[in-house]
C-alpha cells in the first residue's frame, strides 16, 4: 500500500530521512516508535505531502506520489496527479488542527462538499454518522473553543474519516491532550484499528498502546529504521542498543 | 498677560456662542451639509478602493508568485512612502501633463485608495501570517484545493484578525477626505473654509466641522464593530 523507496528528506545539511527504505501493506496496522528527532513525524509529513522530499520515490497504492508516470519516464507530479493520491490518505494531527471558526459538523462536511462534490444532505448524513461514531453526536453544533481537548481530537478524527481515506495516518495524536483525555481518543483509534478496514500509520509515544493495537513496529534512529517486528518480539526481545536504551528510557519515565 | 489672553478669549468664545442664533446657523449649515454629502460620496468610493487594494496586495505579497510578489511590494512601498496631498496633486494637476485628466472626484478617490491601500495591504499580510500553519496543513490533508483553503479556511480566520487594524486605517481614511479640498472638491472642510470667510462664524463652523468629522469615525467604528463580533462569534461564544 505504501512504499518509501530511499527516500531523502533534508533541511540544507540535516539531513532528517537518510535513504529510507519502508513498507506497508494494506490493512496493516504499523505503529512507528522512536526518539524525538528520529525523523518518524517526517515520514508522515512527507506521506501526506506537507513537505517535499529532496530524493528517492514514495509509493502510495503501487503508483508515486510525487513523479507521474507518462510514457514510461517519471516526471515531476502535477498538482491533479498529487490530489489523485492524496485522496487516499488521510491524517490526523498531533495539534489537532480543527477549523476553529467553524462548528464540529461543518468541520466535518466542509471538505467532502468542496472537495468531493458531495450534496449538503450527504455529507451532512455521514458527518452526523461519523460524530456519532466517536461519541460526539451531541456536539456537532459546537465550535472547537467549546470541546476539550480528547473531544476535539474525536471531531478531527470524524473529519478525517468524512474523506473516506484509505490509510489513516496518526501523528502523535494523543501527546497534546490532559492525560485523563487519553483513554477517549485511544478507543477510536482502537476501534478502527480493530475494524481492519484501514491501512494505519501511528506515530506514538504510548508505547502500551502500540504494543496492543499493532501488527508490527517500527523503531526509527537518526533518520533510519534501526528495527523492525511484531509488538511481542519488539519489546519483549530488542536486539538493537539504541533499542533497548530507548525503551528503557521510556519505561523508566512511565 | 497670559491670563488676560485666557480671559479674552473666553470672553469671545462666549460672546461668538451667544451672537450664533440659530437664523444664522441655517445661514451656512446647507453649505456645510452639502459638502458632508460631498466627503461621504469620496470616503465610501475611497474605502472600496482601499479595501480592494488591501486584500490584492496583501495576498500579492504574502502568497503570489515572484512577480505579483514583487509588483505588490512596489506598490506597497511606493504609495507608503509618499505624501497623500502630493499624490492627490498627481493625480489632478500632474497627470493632464501625460494626457491622463481625471475629474476632481475621481483623482481623490484614486490618490487615497491607492495611499491607503498600501497601508492595508500590510495589515492584511499580518493578519495572513497570523493564521496558524497548522490550518493550511488541514487543509492538504483533507485535500482542499488552494483557493477553497483561501476563502473558506484561512481569509475567513485572518479577517477576524485584520479588522481592527482596517477600521483604525478607515476612520483615518474618512479623515484624511479633509484633503481633497487641496483639488477643487466642495467637501466638508472645503465648505466650511468658504462659509467662514462669508461669515466669519470660526467657533461655531469649525465646532460644527470637527463634530461631523467625529460622527462620520462613529458610523466606521461601529460598523467594524458589528464585523468583528460576527467574524469572531466562534471565539466569544462558550458552551
Amino acid at each position: 500500500m505504501i512504499r518509501f523507496d530511499k527516500v531523502l528528506k533534508a533541511y540544507g545539511a540535516l539531513e532528517v530521512l537518510k535513504d529510507l527504505d519502508f513498507s506497508v501493506e494494506k490493512g496493516e496496522v504499523v505503529s512507528i516508535i522512536g526518539p524525538s528527532g528520529s525523523g518518524k513525524t517526517t515520514v508522515l509529513r512527507v506521506l501526506m505531502t506537507l513537505e517535499d522530499i529532496q530524493g528517492g520515490t514514495i509509493y502510495v497504492d503501487g503508483e508515486p506520489l510525487n513523479r507521474m508516470d507518462v510514457n514510461g519516464q517519471l516526471v515531476e507530479a502535477s498538482k491533479a496527479h498529487v490530489r489523485r493520491i492524496r485522496a487516499k490518505l488521510g491524517m490526523v494531527f498531533q495539534s489537532f488542527n480543527l477549523f476553529p471558526h467553524m462548528t464540529a459538523l461543518q468541520n466535518c462536511i466542509e471538505s467532502p462538499i468542496y472537495t468531493q462534490g458531495l450534496s449538503k444532505a450527504e455529507a451532512v448524513e455521514e458527518a452526523t454518522r461519523l460524530l456519532d461514531m466517536v461519541g460526539l453526536a451531541d456536539k456537532a453544533g459546537h465550535y472547537p473553543s467549546q470541546l476539550s481537548g480528547g473531544q476535539q481530537q474525536r471531531v478531527a478524527i470524524a473529519r478525517t474519516l468524512a474523506m473516506h481515506p484509505e490509510v489513516l495516518l496518526f501523528d502523535e495524536p494523543t501527546s497534546a491532550l490532559d492525560p485523563e483525555m487519553v483513554g477517549e481518543v485511544l478507543s477510536v483509534i482502537r476501534d478502527l484499528a480493530k475494524s481492519g478496514r484501514y491501512t494505519i500509520l501511528l506515530v506514538t509515544h504510548q508505547m502500551g498502546f502500540a504494543r496492543e493495537v499493532s501488527d508490527r513496529v517500527c523503531f526509527f534512529d537518526a533518520g533510519k529504521m534501526v528495527e523492525e517486528g511484531v509488538p511481542g518480539d519488539l519489546f519483549g526481545n530488542p536486539r538493537n542498543e539504541r533499542l533497548r536504551q530507548f525503551l528503557s528510557k521510556v519505561l523508566e519515565a512511565s | 498677560m497670559n491670563r488676560i489672553g485666557i480671559v479674552v478669549a473666553l470672553i469671545a468664545f462666549l460672546v461668538g456662542l451667544s451672537v450664533a442664533t440659530f437664523a444664522e446657523l441655517r445661514v451656512f449649515l446647507p453649505a456645510i451639509l452639502r459638502g458632508a454629502v460631498v466627503t461621504v460620496h469620496v470616503a465610501t468610493l475611497s474605502i472600496a478602493l482601499f479595501l480592494l487594494l488591501s486584500v490584492v496586495a496583501g495576498i500579492g505579497r504574502a502568497y503570489g508568485a515572484a512577480p505579483v510578489r514583487w509588483l505588490s511590494v512596489l506598490y506597497i512601498e511606493v504609495f507608503r512612502g509618499t505624501s497623500l496631498l502630493v499624490i492627490l496633486f498627481w493625480m489632478f494637476f500632474v497627470m493632464p501633463e501625460f494626457g491622463l485628466f481625471l475629474s476632481p472626484v475621481a483623482a481623490g478617490v484614486l490618490g487615497i485608495g491607492l495611499n491607503f491601500g498600501a497601508y492595508g495591504a500590510e495589515v492584511v499580510r499580518g493578519a495572513l501570517a497570523a493564521v496558524p500553519r497548522g490550518q493550511t496543513e488541514a487543509t492538504i490533508a483533507l485535500n482542499m484545493s488552494a483557493f477553497r483553503r483561501m476563502t473558506r479556511i484561512v481569509l475567513p480566520q485572518a479577517v477576524a484578525i485584520m479588522i481592527p487594524g482596517l477600521v483604525n486605517l478607515t476612520i483615518e481614511l474618512v479623515k484624511a477626505t479633509a484633503l481633497v479640498s487641496a483639488v477643487t472638491l466642495s467637501d466638508i472642510t472645503y465648505a466650511a473654509v468658504q462659509q467662514n470667510q462669508l461669515h466669519f462664524r470660526t467657533v461655531e463652523i469649525f465646532s460644527i466641522t470637527l463634530m461631523l468629522y467625529y460622527c462620520l469615525a462613529q458610523f466606521v467604528r461601529f460598523g467594524g464593530a458589528a464585523l468583528e463580533d460576527r467574524f469572531s462569534r466562534h471565539r466569544a461564544r462558550r458552551a
